[in-house]
């Protein structure tokens, strides 16, 4: 980890300044000629160490290797404010550069002295000064000197034109460590002693104000999780709640285990129709230009225009959530952070903590791009709230749910514009009132802790680019400031993104009114001479084509158009500071029947003054138009009642490499004048660029981004008088619950497998057996007792004799049945609770006659149907192998029994229809091996307990339908026999491979209930699980296997189910680059769940995830539970049914089936 | 039959030969990071989605944030720590690319690309353009550095034709 320490040397000279009442160094020398810049600013990842590094290293003709960079420590840096308003270069660089300059000036002199030379006759190189004759270096000038020198602001810097470095391509200094693992970010910190922190976060994710904030922890219960591995404290202070333990694994899952209570949050405004909802929030006017007369103006306007546009709420989206330690140091406290301001995040700390801010140690490390305010600075807090807590180092890292739930989002905006065009056909009037609900995100631990007041705070920052880059003399600009209706602050082009969205749309949609060439109309408007070069120039290069209105190219069902937008990033304070401007040439193609966009290719001319590093600018400008673009075309935060929705990146899908379009710009070359900040500025024109190219393709125009396929299908049918696509069905939750409550699944008739379920369903109707001691084990021979295990594996009894997170074969597992919930029963040898007390007698009838001990009849849910196929030998055997279980007290719960039914007589007449208690008889006809199979199977496998449909009274059906497939438990357990078994590829070596490791390549992998069987089953002989597939073989019917769908038969529609499919599932599924070591090993095309008769089994996949026993070569699946929404989860399970099994109907228990069906 | 797991776990890191106890249910991330004090592969999603966790398992490329360590018993593992070569130092054409045409912004997903594409020439020394874009397709980068990181691709793809000019 590079910790910037600089210790005293024998030699430095230094330029320092008072910022802010406080001294401090911008540039130094020491006695090795190695320069040290400090600036208060951060490296946000856009690579501004390297261009700061450049700028010293230029002033004082160093090489870059010469010269170190300290950016953001608050013991070390000026305090120069937040890295925002890509404000580094334009300002914060400007004091670095004359420093270095007055060092230069510094050291010269004394060359001159020390060479017995004329300055002015000195050169410098790589820190080394020459006269004619002689030379030294920086390092001999500087040692043994101690001199401080005040900043001279009117220090001579040098001549652009003499650059050498400022200009050039400048790898980025930070590469080479970050390309081998050598770099620290602020998550790779480990400081000695340190534990690990876990955050509990309220269920008002994402809310900034309101008087619930700070006051809705009701308790929590530590006791529960106290005796939890590698525990150490639960630290609250009002709403703050976390968990610090050993390890940072310990610490998330104590946090999960944690018993919390919260009061229920208050519900946000609908914010569906989000125009309504910022529109409708408290809002302050703030009229920032009255020009001209726009009201008297807009009268005689022969054309007249009024739109709104519609931005939405974005994440900044870090790839590495935040993370933070903190050292309490007795009170002096050390922070490590990746904050975007370290002086602010040093204040807010103060306050939190009660201590004065210089005593406050902030040390900068680079974190994940952020692009903007991200959880960074809350983190913070937290670290250090528990580090005072527990007194020793503390790093908290955020997951990424914590992350996308709480970072105040990129702000929503709402824009309405009126204008038109007067009679001298040039813009007459303009209006413009925007919204912006943000401020600048308070510190969560401030707001959870009661720290500040949570009552709204509006902030200012919806002023950027707000005026109309254009000549109209009639003018009424007004924002309306506003606090934020969910947490928000500024975004990558911080407002000025938005209204630039609306200006350059709203003037597109006037050029054509008035019938005249966009890029024409615009320099019409445009007087600056430097902005006409930009706009001129970048239509020139980027391939232009004039029109005077919509040109519709098309080809087949493809659409295609072009889009044009300019914009100057003006940022701070109204009236601001010009950072650089941009303008974008863009090319779409529309697939009008999908409704899906492609940007093909951007141009981007762009005007920084003068270029620090090339490849830095360039970098800058690729990176704001791929992700613009991903902002424009598909990102938006939609919201539940309460909260955000998106926890990953499956609920919130950003660009990717197969999306990236074409990009091609053209630097304007200005070296004579100021540097420009360009970190966001080709952002900027990007959504008005994208729908003035989609209109120019389609003649339709999108004023509410993103502009998803959707939406263009909505609009293309409203403009060809169609109907538009029919609303998303309604995801409400109650529906689901009503599909795929109790009934369907008490219908399914769920069970898994053998449940010895001797709960009391019925009372006692056959005799009791007197309780008798059973035999020790001791009295079993070792073979019998090895005949016994085996006799288990294969009867899986471990898997409903466990209940979740319990003592193995103690029962207590919960089994469903339309009559109620019974429980699974003890199996070990403890005389109160378990077999203990039972004879062979009472076990063989239970186990055959489904009759207990105490007389009562056992539920069939307990498959002695089965069971009753077992050989006495092995009936004994398992009788014997029971003994050897460590007996463990385990009462079995009560069954919670629905209305009363009387069971006796239901049970009886149950037995004497379906129960054929015969033992098992082989078929002379057929092999030894096929007839232990078949004894395996039918017996204590019971396979088709899970895999035999049952008939209405809950008996497993036989003859043909046996072992065709059926519901259990919410997961499909697939045909076994017929054509369907047949026509999967089932044979007896594949069938052996399943069985064995749960895995038949290319075929099937085990998952839910069956991950549990296979693994019982690894106590079996080879030759047993073979035996199992030559009976199983011989139940499938041969007959053609389905070859597995690699491009669909039928395209299913483009849109929401795609897109989770992509963002939340491809890169295991379907991943770009096949065999990875964690992606699917069986094509989704061949999964059961997606060809089960109903939706359950994939629902309960995504619910549950898979997380097979580690000593089978299966994959894991994490699950998704609470990662969508329940519509989501809808949209994504009808897609993959449609894309993956196109040869079977789509399934008719979803909500959109209910909708087409009229139901 | 198998034996119930050793729950000493032991596999080769980057060349070494390792073990350690009690990680079997924990990610391989989670020992990478906080057993070995690995810093190239990176914590991002959890949910196998964004690719900075990226190592590589017996060559194929995994997502460790969804790999219980246990299963990499036996393997080789290989981290971005790894990728130099072990006698002189070098580093791997694809690290040597990623910094020739400067293949990142902040880096939090460099580790993902890299590992990804180390995997992807290993397969397909000579992918085009398309084949690079599909590739990486499911790594995310949320600073846009895609273009360039692509160049790096192609660029390693050259540096590796170099480096076995007859192979």
């Amino acid at each position: 980890m590079p910790e910037p320490v600089h210790e005293p040397a024998p030699g430095m000279i230094s330029v320092r300044d008072i910022v802010k009442g406080v001294e401090a160094t911008f540039v130094q020398i020491d006695e090795t000629g190695t320069a040290t810049a400090f600036n208060g600013h951060v490296d946000l990842g856009t690579g501004i160490s390297t261009a700061l590094s450049q700028i010293v290293a230029e002033e004082l003709d160093l090489t870059l290797d010469q010269v170190q960079v300290v950016l953001g420590d608050t013991r070390l840096t000026p305090d120069q404010g937040p890295t925002i308003a890509s404000e580094t270069i334009q300002v914060a660089a400007h004091p670095l550069r004359r420093a270095a300059a007055q060092l230069r000036l510094f050291l010269i002199g004394r060359a001159a002295q020390m060479l017995n030379a004329d300055a002015a006759r000195l050169e410098v190189h790589a820190g080394v000064v020459r006269s004619e004759t002689d030379e030294i270096t920086y390092g001999a000038l500087v040692a043994g000197l101690d001199v401080v020198m005040r900043l001279d602001p009117d220090v001579p810097v040098k001549d652009p034109s003499d650059y050498r470095i400022v200009g050039r391509r400048t790898g980025r200094i930070d590469l080479p460590d970050k390309v081998t693992g050598r770099f620290g970010y602020i998550q790779d910190v480990r400081v000695p002693g340190m534990l690990h922190g876990h955050v509990v976060r309220p269920p008002y994710a994402g809310r900034d104000s309101g008087p619930f904030i700070g006051h809705s922890l009701i308790g929590y219960d530590e006791a529960a999780v106290r005796d939890m591995p590698g525990f150490v404290a639960v630290v609250r202070e009002a709403d703050f709640l976390g968990v610090v333990a050993q390890t940072e694994h310990q610490a998330r899952a104590i946090a999960e285990a944690l018993p919390v209570h919260w009061r229920q949050p208050p519900n946000l405004p609908p914010m569906g129709d989000l125009r309504h909802a910022i529109k409708t929030f408290p809002s302050t006017p703030r009229v920032l230009d009255t020009t001209g007369d726009f009201d008297r103006a807009i009268a005689d306007c022969g054309i007249r225009l009024e739109r709104h546009y519609v931005w939405p709420y974005h994440e900044h989206g870090s790839i590495g959530p935040s993370c933070a330690v903190a050292d309490w140091n007795g009170g002096a406290p050390i922070l490590w952070s990746g904050t975007q301001n370290p002086h602010m995040l040093r204040a807010d700390m103060a306050q939190l903590l009660g201590l004065p801010p210089e005593v406050i140690d902030v040390r900068r490390l680079q974190a994940a791009g952020c692009y903007g305010r991200n959880c960074a600075d809350d983190v913070c807090g937290d670290a250090l709230l528990m580090a005072r807590a527990v007194g020793v180092p503390v790093r908290v890292q955020l997951t990424r749910e914590q992350e996308h739930l709480w970072e105040p989002k990129g702000a929503a905006q709402l824009m309405e514009v009126s204008g038109g065009i007067a009679a001298d056909g040039d813009i007459g009037a303009y209006r413009l009132d925007s919204w912006y609900p943000s401020n600048r995100g308070p510190n969560l631990a401030l707001l959870l802790t009661g720290l500040i007041t949570p009552e709204p705070r509006p902030a200012d920052m919806g002023d950027r680019t707000i005026i109309p880059p254009y000549r109209i003399p009639n003018k009424h600009i007004t924002v309306h400031d506003m606090a934020p209706i969910v947490r928000a602050a500024w975004m990558r082009g911080v407002s000025a993104l938005p209204n630039t969205f609306a200006h350059e749309s709203f003037v597109d949609e006037l050029a054509f009114e008035a019938g005249e060439d966009p890029v024409a109309f615009r320099l019409r408007h445009l007087d600056d001479p430097r902005v006409r070069e930009l706009v001129l120039r970048t239509a020139e290069e980027g391939g232009w084509a004039e029109r005077t209105g919509p040109r519709m190219r098309r080809e087949g069902r493809m659409a295609y158009g072009q889009g044009f937008a300019y914009a100057t990033y003006v940022h701070g304070t109204f009236p601001g500071t010009a950072a650089a401007s941009s303008a974008w040439v863009c090319d779409v193609a529309v697939d009008t029947e999908t409704g899906e966009v492609t940007l093909s290719r951007v141009f981007v001319g762009q005007d920084q003054g003068l270029v620090i590093n090339p490849d830095g600018v360039l970098a800058q400008i690729r990176g704001n138009v791929i992700q613009t673009a991903s902002r424009t075309l598909r990102e938006e935060v939609t919201f539940d009642s309460i909260a955000p929705l998106p926890k990953s990146w499956a609920g919130y899908p950003i660009q990717t490499f197969d999306e990236v379009p074409e990009i091609a710009t053209m630097l304007v070359e200005r070296p004579g004048d100021p540097a420009l900040g360009v970190g966001e500025s080709a952002a900027v024109p990007a959504a008005a660029a994208i729908a003035n190219a989609i209109f120019d393709a389609t003649g339709v125009r999108l004023r509410e981004a993103p502009f998803t396929p959707e939406k263009i299908r909505s609009a293309l049918a409203a403009q060809q008088g169609g109907v538009a696509l029919p609303p998303p069905p309604d995801g409400a939750p109650g529906r689901l619950a009503r599909l795929f409550g109790r009934g369907r699944l008490a219908a399914a008739f769920g069970a898994i497998g053998g449940a010895l379920t001797l709960g009391a369903v019925s009372l006692p109707i056959h005799s009791v057996i007197p309780a008798s001691r059973a035999p020790a084990a001791e009295t079993f021979s070792a073979e019998t007792i090895e005949r016994g295990r085996q006799v288990f594996a294969a009867g899986d009894c471990t898997v409903c004799h466990t209940a979740p997170g319990g003592l193995p074969n103690t029962g207590g597992r919960a089994m469903e049945t339309p009559f109620g919930t019974v429980y699974s029963t003890n199996l070990t040898a403890d005389p109160e609770t378990g077999l203990g007390n039972w004879s062979y007698a009472a076990f063989d009838r239970a186990m055959r006659h489904g009759i207990s001990r105490d007389g009562k009849n056992l539920y069939p849910v307990f498959p002695y149907t089965a069971f009753a196929k077992i050989d006495e030998g092995d009936m004994m055997a398992l009788y014997a192998y029971l003994q050897t279980l460590t007996p463990i007290s385990a009462p079995t719960p009560q069954a919670a029994m629905l209305a009363p039914v009387n069971l006796r007589a239901v049970n009886a007449g149950w037995n004497l229809l379906f129960h054929d208690a015969r033992p098992f008889s082989p078929d002379p006809a057929r092999s030894d091996d096929w007839n232990r199979g078949r004894y395996l199977v039918e017996g204590a496998g019971h396979c088709s307990a899970c895999h035999s449909p049952r008939n209405a009274l809950g008996a497993e059906k036989g003859g043909a339908a046996a072992l065709t497939g059926a519901m259990v438990d919410g997961w499909w357990a697939p045909p076994l026999a017929g054509a369907a078994a047949g026509a999967r590829g089932w044979t007896r070596d594949t069938l052996y491979a399943y069985l064995r490791d749960g895995h038949a390549p290319g075929i099937a992998s085990a998952a839910g209930p069956m991950v549990e069987v296979i693994h019982s089953a690894q106590g079996l002989p080879d030759a047993d699980i073979a035996a199992m597939a030559t009976y199983l073989a011989t139940l499938a019917e041969p007959g053609p296997v389905a070859a597995p769908v690699s491009a669909p038969v039928a395209t299913p529609p483009v849109g929401e189910g795609a897109r989770l499919f992509r963002a939340a599932c491809a890169s295991c599924h379907e991943p770009g680059l096949a065999d990875g070591f964690t992606a699917a090993q069986v094509p989704l095309a061949k999964s059961m769940v997606l060809r089960a008769p109903e939706s359950g089994p994939l629902r309960t996949l995504l619910r549950e995830g898979i997380a097979a026993p580690l000593d089978l070569p299966l994959r894991d699946m994490p699950s998704f539970e609470g990662q969508f929404s329940p519509a989501q989860t809808d949209e994504l399970i009808t897609w993959l049914r449609a894309r993956y099994v196109p040869d079977l109907p789509a399934w008719s228990d979803t909500p959109a089936a209910e909708v087409a069906a009229g139901r | 039959m198998r034996q119930t797991v050793d729950t000493r776990l032991r596999f080769t890191l980057n060349g070494a030969e390792v073990s350690l106890d009690a990680a079997a249910e924990r990610t391989l991330l989670d020992v990478l990071r906080s057993d070995f004090g690995l810093n190239g592969p990176k914590y991002g999603c959890g949910m196998a989605q964004c690719g900075a966790c990226t190592v590589l398992v017996d060559g194929a490329p995994a997502r460790s944030c969804v790999l219980r360590a246990a299963r990499v018993s036996g393997r080789r593992v290989t981290t971005l720590e790894g990728l130099a070569d072990p006698d002189t130092g070098a580093l791997h054409p694809v690290q040597r690319a990623f910094i020739e045409m400067q293949g990142a912004q902040c880096g939090y997903c460099l580790n993902g690309m890299v590992m990804t594409a180390v995997a992807l020439l290993a397969r397909e020394p000579a992918p085009d353009r398309a084949r690079i874009r599909e590739a990486l397709r499911d790594n995310l980068c949320r600073c846009g550095t895609h273009v360039e990181i692509i160049a790096s691709v192609e660029r390693a793809s050259a540096l590796i034709a170099q480096d076995k000019p007859n192979a």
